[in-house]
């Protein structure tokens, strides 16, 4: 009886890959559209059907991994190029949290970044509306407005946010970044719209992260939100964050 | 009499002056590196001249703040076409002065400081560009992600099977 169930387990994994196949578009090896109805055209703007979320599973998140830390870092150019900047000043885009529950000593390790919340703290305070929130629900700075005021990286509860300290050189084509402004995690807002995933979700050996479209009831996030117990990280606030967590 | 002379003397010594200034002039020209890809830019190179930061900064705003992200007016490809890129001979990055933008800047004295956050010059994360082939990726070594890779191995192997549609 197991072992049927078993092969029945692995045959609906394969159905799950084809369908993924189906739905999804090669345009060239490493490029891959997620599915061909959210890859938007160019010249369309982001819309508020979708919202864009994550879904991360902290008992698949494995203790001492940082393979999606390092792949935000090689994806948009940080951790490596502020060499003048002391530790604590250093960027944080993405960092791996390892908690232990105090009674029960169970360990729990979880990426946290920017949790894109709906009504998100550091768009109220931001003076020059630097601070923004996507229609699509991803949270940006516009650098071309930032003073580098520091007022979001106050009013963060998650400590998303960081500061370039020191002039920059070399940066990603796709992410500009430089001195005197406030930055965090963008979902990977240039790959988004350009039908990828985020680099954290491709990284993930353990498959612990999924992207999608938390308005689309038929998305993977979705299913998996209806399905399972999910938290998301001071729920108490009523930010509403994008990106929630399984397992915690 | 003689006032009106001296008037009519003045005028070619004026002509001359004005017409010797360009010579006199001490600021060359900016040499202005030609595209390294395509003939004709965007617009009309007049336009361009004049419109290019309006453009931009319409662009920029689009792009960013809401997620338009068409090709015409952007930053990044003036970049990829008017830039050689890094692994070139003939580099030209900012600070050796052979940049593009920065020449006339440097010329027309204007300080505007797109470059202290964006890529002076296209860089390897260009190669994503699905026009790109995976040989000319395979030459310039680049790091591709394990996922997608994974996943085109299905594809292939879907596709051979000829199954089509959704299972």
């Amino acid at each position: 009886m197991s072992e049927q169930k078993q092969t029945d387990l692995a045959r609906r994994e394969f159905i799950g890959h084809s369908a993924k196949l189906a739905a999804g578009l090669t345009i060239a090896p490493g490029v891959v559209l997620f599915g061909i109805a959210e890859a938007r055209p160019a010249d369309e703007a982001a819309s508020s059907k979708n919202r864009w979320g994550i879904l991360i599973d902290s008992s698949k998140c494995a203790t001492g991994c940082d393979k999606c830390v390092t792949a935000c870092q090689q994806e948009n150019g940080w951790g490596s190029n502020e060499l003048k900047s002391r530790p604590e000043q250093q960027a944080q885009w993405i960092r791996k949290v390892e908690l232990k529950h105090i009674a029960t000593g169970k360990t729990h390790s979880l990426p946290v970044m920017c949790q894109h919340c709906e009504n998100p703290p550091c768009v109220d305070v931001c003076p020059t509306n630097a601070s923004m929130k996507r229609a699509d629900g991803v949270v940006l700075v516009d650098r071309h407005r930032c003073i580098g005021c520091r007022y979001c990286m106050m009013a963060c509860p998650y400590k998303a946010r960081s500061f370039v300290h020191e002039s920059l050189e070399n940066q990603e084509l796709h992410m500009p970044r430089g001195k005197g402004c406030v930055e965090s995690c963008t979902m990977c807002v240039h790959r988004i719209d350009a039908g990828r995933l985020p680099a954290c979700v491709e990284s993930c050996p353990e498959g612990a992260i999924t992207f999608g479209d938390l308005k689309d009831p038929n998305s993977d996030i979705s299913k998996a939100l209806a399905k399972y117990d999910t938290t998301a990280i001071r729920e108490d606030l009523g930010l509403n964050p994008g990106v929630r967590y399984r397992g915690i | 009499m003689k006032r009106i002379s001296k008037l009519l003397l003045l005028v070619p010594a004026l002509a001359a002056l004005t017409l010797s200034a360009p010579a006199v002039s001490e600021v060359a020209k900016p040499q202005v590196p030609p595209a390294v890809k395509g003939e004709q830019c965007v617009e009309d190179t007049d336009d361009m001249r004049r419109n290019h930061m309006d453009y931009l900064q319409h662009h920029r705003d689009e792009a960013l703040r809401e997620g338009i992200r068409t090709k015409q007016h952007s930053l990044n490809e003036c970049i990829e076409c008017h830039v050689a890129p890094e692994t070139e001979a003939q580099t030209a990055s900012a600070e050796q002065g052979g940049h593009f933008c920065m020449n006339c800047h440097a010329y027309a004295g204007v300080r505007i400081d797109c470059f202290q956050c964006h890529a002076t010059k296209p860089k390897q994360t260009a190669l994503f560009h699905p026009l790109v082939t995976p040989g000319m990726k395979a030459l310039k070594d680049v790091h591709q992600p394990d996922t997608g890779a994974l996943l085109n191995q299905f594809a292939s192997a879907h596709a051979s099977k000829q199954t089509g549609g959704v299972q």
